[in-house]
């Protein structure tokens, strides 16, 4: 495998990751701090026979979006917060749909206009409940150049595979950071390509209950002339609001995530098999708590970091295979305190899950973090 | 309209028989521009394979359902922006958006105005029964002043939308209006919309006569559908600069036409000379 | 594992961004794990503006400055945001005209006219250069050649001459300042 060494910006990686992933089709709007995504997909995608397209306003382009996807085309828009609520309600039609999409959410201080050149993670749970209804939610949240890069080509891998939005979270300081990044010879990447339905038409069920529980979809001017709606529809994509059909396909729409999380969730451990204190962070909070477990640990302070680089579905089992000798957790984040939820949720009953957030617009210091963990280490 | 003079076309061809009964109240103008819109397609002899026909909410976004085509039914008021979509990453297929006075002036009103400034090969077909229908019958943008609704008990206050002076303004191709009660006249103008290389803005008259017809004592389908034939309203589709208040004839047929290039084609131009240019990998 | 912290702070539109670029790509070119972050307000022009660069032997855990080791000010409203970040030790450079109250403390202190001899060289645009060709010779963070290739290698066409010619004129400025001091390094990776 070949690869070459690019120093690329966080929102650069994504518009290359997007490309080397397949995708050939952005509609977008501009918001800080996500704008450089747009700026170099519209430079990038005409090179490949692609089409980027401005639209007038943030629900336009992920409804753009949803129809260059249903057209058979790898699609993807980007945004911040602002937008991200904007694009909530179609959202939850690429999910109801089965619509594979990604949207790039860069964090930005909030809520409303908030600190537009700030970072934040402020968005994790609108991603996970931003829409309304029970749906499924994937999120990816990379911490570095290089991972963006790469998530964004998983992102759109698992979004084909499973067929639903897929959520790239990260914030303005990855997104404006400019790292080294190895980007994989194009021939050795690992891509997903939609499954497309075949004939017969007569018998055809677009949205069928299949062994994997993701049907093919069906592609217009392949003959199939099927139905797509955001209402409740029933194998056939007709709409029904029959109880038992209504509990099927909507169970069927979660189930996905369930039967995939092997697939989909994704973590790294560090230092967490004797950890004592465990650090849960993710994305800028991430780097700056391995910092911190590195310094703890030169001071002979049993720290470990468990970073989810999948937030949705948040890979709980793992989470508790790390907790091993922990006797606290620590969940710094730059929000009021959203992750640390989850991870009350998982193993707030044996444990002392505490918080170390900040919502002033700045990233979290590694000398923060490494403060608390001596605290809780009694030191 | 008998079978004698349509020229062969059967519109048991194109719709999706297994549904029926429809879901239209009896009298709706709907079911009559559903029927104008597949004589149109039949006529220029599109396939219904190739056929895309997107749709928001409301009353308007049920019809796309019945034909049998490749149809979405997307979110509210965005099925001009879906539709921008599917246009711009498949131009084989013939796009056709089905929205109504609400989906499209109101809550998609943004899309509308962008979609007019583009210029993508979309045929939008705009069913105009001044009223939410779906909902219930509340007030919507074209609404005639004085007209009782749910959410205007004392009559409506709020002047009306003129959609094909917006349309006009706004750049589109090509703009026109018909009413039902022609339907020769109607299939005709789609058939201009969809021949027409460009986006093409048609607003259909169209009538609820369940709600909005009995709410405002119109009377049944054949009178408000002749009323529209004779404009006979004096204060509808008055604008806000032109003697709101006075009679306002409702003029049918071609409105506007403004041709200029298409905007996928110009796309697709300006990229196949980038790639010349930079010896891209298309 | 030793970090190197090094900013470049000023005003929007100053070009601070690129001379972090430059360095990032002189750096690379050395073989050194970098980082480069920015913070900004949210005008384009004229608010605060930081390029930052993180420089360590192995990969970078955390991106951001938190003690600067080496800072270059080219307007007064960069002071404010880093004074509270200056290590001890470290080597400040600020423009003698644009920046009159530079900051204060246990580090080294250089005020030349960056923005003055890069207008010398035809346009105010270039003291980002100048100043980066200076913080280069002073500290030896990088070979002079390297930084030169790096400013051959990342600026557009039009002014590669003018970016050129200011870097040269920063390594002058180096030389006058402090010729005892050139080359030595304030902070050893």
């Amino acid at each position: 495998m070949t690869a070459t060494l690019q120093n690329l910006h966080g929102n650069h990686a994504c518009a290359m990751g997007a490309i080397a992933a397949g995708c050939r089709f952005f509609a977008g709007y501009p918001i800080t701090p996500s704008s450089e995504i747009a700026e170099r997909m519209s430079r990038e995608l005409p090179l490949v026979g692609g089409t980027f397209v401005q639209m007038e306003d943030e629900i336009a382009s992920i409804a753009a979006v949803l129809g260059a996807s249903s057209g058979g085309i790898k699609s993807m828009t980007a945004t911040s917060g602002p937008g991200f609520s904007l694009k909530q309600e179609n959202i939850g039609l690429a999910a109801m749909a089965e619509i594979p999409c990604v949207i790039a959410n860069v964090m930005r201080g909030g809520p409303s206009t908030g600190m537009p050149t700030r970072p934040s993670q402020g968005d994790i749970m609108q991603a996970r409940w931003g829409s309304h209804g029970d749906r499924p939610v994937i999120a990816l949240a990379p911490a570095s150049v290089k991972e963006i890069y790469d998530q964004t080509i998983r992102a759109f891998n698992l979004s084909e595979r499973y067929r639903m939005p897929v959520v790239l979270l990260f914030d303005q300081v990855v997104s404006h950071l400019l790292e080294p990044v190895e980007l994989a010879d194009r021939s050795s990447l690992q891509l997903v390509e939609r499954q497309w339905a075949k004939g017969p038409s007569a018998e055809f069920e677009p949205f069928a209950r299949t062994a994997d529980g993701v049907p093919p979809m069906p592609r217009p001017g392949d003959g199939l002339r099927t139905h797509t709606t955001g209402l409740t529809h029933g194998e056939d994509g007709f709409p029904s609001q029959d109880p038992e059909v209504a509990t099927r396909v909507t169970q069927r729409l979660l189930d996905k995530i369930e039967h995939g999380r092997a697939d989909i969730e994704a973590y790294e451990c560090h230092d967490t098999d004797d950890a004592e204190i465990l650090v849960v962070a993710c994305g800028i909070s991430a780097r700056a708590a391995r910092a911190a477990v590195r310094q703890a640990r030169a001071k002979g302070i049993a720290a470990g970091l468990f970073r989810p680089i999948t937030l949705w579905p948040f890979p709980e089992e793992a989470l508790k295979a790390a907790l091993g000798k922990a006797k606290a957790i620590l969940v710094p984040e730059m929000n009021a305190g959203q992750l640390v939820l989850e991870i009350e949720r998982i193993c707030g009953h044996d444990l002392a899950v505490e918080g170390l957030n900040r919502i002033d617009g700045q990233a979290i210091a590694p000398a923060e973090i490494s403060q608390r963990i001596e605290e809780l280490a009694g030191k | 309209m008998n079978e004698m003079n349509s020229g062969g076309f059967e519109i048991r061809d194109y719709l999706r028989l297994d549904l029926m009964p429809h879901f239209m109240c009896p009298g709706c103008g709907h079911g009559i521009a559903l029927r104008a819109l597949l004589w149109a397609v039949h006529e220029l002899g599109i396939e219904k394979d190739n056929l895309a026909i997107v749709s928001g909410i409301g009353c308007s976004g049920r019809v796309g359902a019945y034909i049998d085509a490749n149809t979405y039914h997307v979110t509210h008021g965005r099925p001009l922006a879906f539709a921008t979509g599917l246009k711009l990453a498949r131009p084989d297929l013939e796009v056709i958006v089905i929205t109504g006075d609400g989906d499209c002036l109101a809550i998609g009103g943004n899309h509308l105005i962008h979609a007019c400034r583009r210029n993508l090969d979309i045929t939008c077909l705009m069913l105009n029964n001044e009223v939410y229908g779906m909902t219930g019958g509340q007030v919507s943008p074209t609404t005639a002043e004085t007209r009782l609704t749910t959410t205007t008990p004392s009559g409506n206050s709020e002047p009306a939308f003129d959609a094909c002076k917006l349309a006009e303004a706004t750049g589109a191709g090509l703009v026109g209006r018909e009413v039902t009660m022609q339907t020769p006249a109607l299939r005709n103008l789609i058939k201009k919309g969809l021949e027409y290389k460009g986006f093409s803005f048609l607003e259909v008259m169209s009538d609820c006569t369940e709600i909005y017809g009995r709410k405002n004592d119109l009377g049944e389908s054949a009178e408000m559908v002749l009323a529209q034939k004779s404009d006979m309203r004096p204060e509808a589709y008055s604008t806000i600069t032109e003697q709101p208040f006075r009679p306002n004839r409702l003029v049918t047929g071609i409105l506007a036409s403004n041709d200029r290039p298409e905007y996928g084609a110009t796309y697709r131009d300006q990229a196949a000379a980038l790639r010349g240019d930079d010896n891209g990998e298309a | 594992m030793s970090n190197m912290e090094i900013r470049f702070g000023g005003s929007g539109g100053q070009g601070l961004i690129l001379s972090g670029r430059l360095l990032f790509q002189a750096f690379v070119m050395d073989g050194k794990h970098a980082a480069q972050s920015q913070s900004y307000e949210p005008t384009s022009r004229g608010g605060f503006c930081n390029a930052d660069l993180v420089v360590s032997e192995g990969e970078v855990d955390y991106p951001l400055v938190s003690a600067i080791d080496y800072l270059v000010l080219l307007d007064q409203i960069g002071v404010a945001p880093s004074a509270a970040m200056i290590n001890p030790g470290a080597l400040v450079l600020s423009d003698s005209r644009l920046v009159p109250a530079p900051p204060t403390g246990e580090f080294t202190l250089h005020q030349a006219p960056f923005t003055d001899e890069a207008i010398a060289l035809g346009s105010h645009r270039a003291a980002n250069v100048v100043a980066l060709g200076t913080l280069v010779a002073l500290s030896g963070i990088c070979g002079r050649d390297t930084v030169t290739e790096a400013v051959r290698a990342g600026t557009p066409k039009a002014f590669v001459d003018l970016n050129l010619d200011a870097l040269r004129r920063g390594f002058e400025i180096a030389d006058e300042l402090a010729p005892a001091e050139a080359g030595a390094k304030v902070v050893q990776l």
